[in-house]
């Protein structure tokens, strides 16, 4: 219809507001992915950046403001919904089954089928080792329960089931929250080999130097609110802690 | 746990090696029999029958055997569906009421002239009617398992008697009693029903997605929802096939008895659920075989036969079989918790 519509950013909100209650979790929050770039949304704890992830992942419907992909205004109404319009989604507290195997949580929701009705237990297990090994997370076996993993064994599964996944957009909360140093730089490495793919990458992280080795755009957000949107290479450590303690002001109030 | 030690220690030797696609070679088969939670209880029976055969010669008689298994038939059936039920995260109470209501309704029907076919269809869809009704509480309107099967607990057995006015139904045709009643190379058909029933369910709930499913909403239903599976559909029809289930049973019931008794399947939800527990499902959902449960009912009927040939008090028998499901649940907590690395409760 417009005649940007090929450089419209792949992932956008627009004025989005979610309440629970009394509380206003996002307030007019604005947000804009391009293709081929990771987003990095920083801020303290209560700033919004979980509940915005869970609006932009299709857990949570937005109470007012759009959500537009590639530029066409959407309803995420479920997280089913979501991933069939190509957003996959690492969540904080990971998504992951306990008790089922590494195999059948790659797999989760979206399980290989046989005559229709069968799961293709061995298609599964082949394809869970193979992006596992790929992607260089290091696991007993892929029939383990993931109950059994470390936490940061948990990270590498669920990461690697979005990246599985294979969609233009991925949606990354804290995935280096229960990494080593090690780990977290193989998570680097993952989410720079997305960005080269083309993909739009979505990332919260409290890990400050983290962000500023894979941000092409850093967000802060601040008790509900867009802070201020900076460009890595124009960001300036002390300007984005600022900004995410308030000690410098929102560029909406100098606007 | 050996298992665990075991995978352990390959995530150490394996520091780089591609992800193994075998189950850690988790010991042996021997190890995996010896460490699944049905292996006591199997040792427990076999222990028990082993004494009985000492003291009672009927213990080792083919008809004694041919008794347990009929009179394990109807908890295994009943059972094989509670599994999903627990495996999904859920409870279904209600089974004894609709197993009563299966049992009444075909009698009905077919005392009424309906085809036998027929009678049997439309009692075991009864049952699935209230399955329904109870999966749609539950998941649509967010009342919790406990007290949604509760009310149809009490609600599907007070319908039974307001409509027979609490009256057997007597006679049922030959036809329909010809059912359960009939042997196929000298055993009792009802064993086949069981047989078949047993091994759908386990097929079902092991290798279909389907299953693959319940087992995900059971184990972590958020995780399950947040991964695009419909956690409330699912459950919707789990507890529909626990109604179907029952008042199949029910339909068989009546037709072994030749009539329709309506204070059948009163706590009959209990033995179910007892069955089930025994038989290693998790109360907590996520972890449970339809097998299992099928050993589960064999100890229950194993035990009450078995009792009464020692000549231990009946009254005896409630005792022996609480004693087992305290431990069989107790051993399902330790499991959890040596298996899992979070605590055993979720």
């Amino acid at each position: 219809m417009q005649l940007t519509a090929n450089v419209a950013p792949a992932l956008e909100l627009r004025h989005a507001r979610k309440a629970f209650g009394h509380v206003v979790a996002l307030d007019d929050i604005s947000l804009s992915v391009m293709r081929g770039e990771v987003t990095v949304i920083v801020g303290d704890n209560g700033a919004g950046k979980s509940t915005m992830m869970k609006v932009l992942s299709g857990v949570y419907p937005l109470d007012s403001g759009e959500l537009l992909i590639d530029g066409t205004a959407t309803v995420l109404a479920s997280p089913a919904r979501a991933r069939e319009r190509g957003i996959a989604a690492v969540f904080q507290n990971l998504a992951l089954v306990e008790c089922l195997d590494v195999a059948e949580n790659m797999y989760l929701g979206r399980q290989i089928r046989k005559f229709g009705v069968f799961a293709n237990r061995k298609a599964m297990i082949e394809g869970a080792a193979d992006t596992l090994t790929e992607l260089k997370v290091r696991l007993p076996s892929v029939r383990v329960p993931v109950g059994v993993l470390s936490g940061g064994q948990r990270q590498g599964v669920a990461i690697a089931r979005a990246v599985q996944q294979d969609t233009p957009i991925v949606l990354l909360d804290e995935p280096t929250a229960a990494l080593g140093y090690r780990e977290t730089q193989q998570v680097v490495t993952i989410i720079r080999q997305l960005r080269d793919a083309g993909k739009a990458v979505v990332l919260v992280s409290h890990d400050l130097p983290m962000v500023f080795e894979v941000a092409d755009a850093i967000q802060v957000m601040r008790l509900g609110r867009v802070q201020g949107v900076r460009r890595r290479e124009n960001a300036d450590r002390n300007e984005i802690i600022g900004l995410i303690t308030g000690a410098i002001g929102s560029d909406r109030k100098v606007a | 746990m050996a298992t665990f030690d075991k995978a352990q220690g390959d995530a150490q030797d394996e520091s780089g090696v591609a992800v193994s696609r075998s189950s850690t070679d988790a010991g042996s088969w021997v190890v995996r029999v010896v460490t699944s939670p049905q292996f006591m209880v199997v040792v427990v029976m076999l222990l028990f029958v082993g004494y009985g055969a000492t003291q009672s010669g009927q213990f080792v008689s083919g008809l004694t055997w041919i008794n347990i298994l009929r009179n394990a038939v109807f908890i295994a059936i009943v059972a094989s569906f509670t599994t999903f039920v627990f495996v999904s995260g859920g409870l279904d109470l209600s089974v004894g009421s609709l197993f009563a209501v299966g049992a009444m309704a075909s009698a009905a029907l077919a005392a009424a002239g309906v085809p036998t076919w027929a009678a049997v269809l439309l009692g075991s869809f009864a049952g699935a009617g209230a399955g329904l009704a109870n999966g749609l509480l539950i998941n649509y309107a967010s009342i919790p398992p406990f007290i949604t099967t509760l009310g149809m607990l009490y609600a599907a057995r007070s319908l039974v008697v307001y409509f027979t006015g609490g009256e057997p139904i007597a006679p049922v045709p030959d036809d329909f009693a010809a059912i359960a009643q009939g042997n196929f190379l000298g055993l009792p058909l009802l064993l086949y029903y069981a047989a078949a029933v047993v091994i759908i369910a386990q097929i079902l709930l092991q290798t279909t997605v389907f299953g693959g499913t319940v087992r995900a909403i059971g184990g972590n239903r958020e995780a399950a929802s947040n991964a695009g599976i419909n956690v409330r559909r699912i459950s919707t029809i789990v507890y529909i096939l626990s109604g179907l289930s029952a008042a199949f049973a029910g339909v068989l019931m009546s037709s072994r008895l030749g009539s329709g008794q309506p204070s059948v399947g009163v706590s009959f939800e209990l033995q179910v659920i007892s069955a089930v527990i025994i038989g290693g499902t998790s109360l907590f959902g996520g972890i449970g075989t339809v097998w299992g449960s099928l050993l589960g009912s064999l100890v229950l009927s194993i035990l009450t036969t078995g009792l009464i040939l020692l000549r231990i008090a009946p009254v005896l028998q409630d005792f022996v079989i609480g004693v087992i499901i305290v431990v069989a649940v107790g051993i399902d907590q330790l499991r959890r918790r040596r298996m899992f690395r979070s605590t055993g409760v979720r």
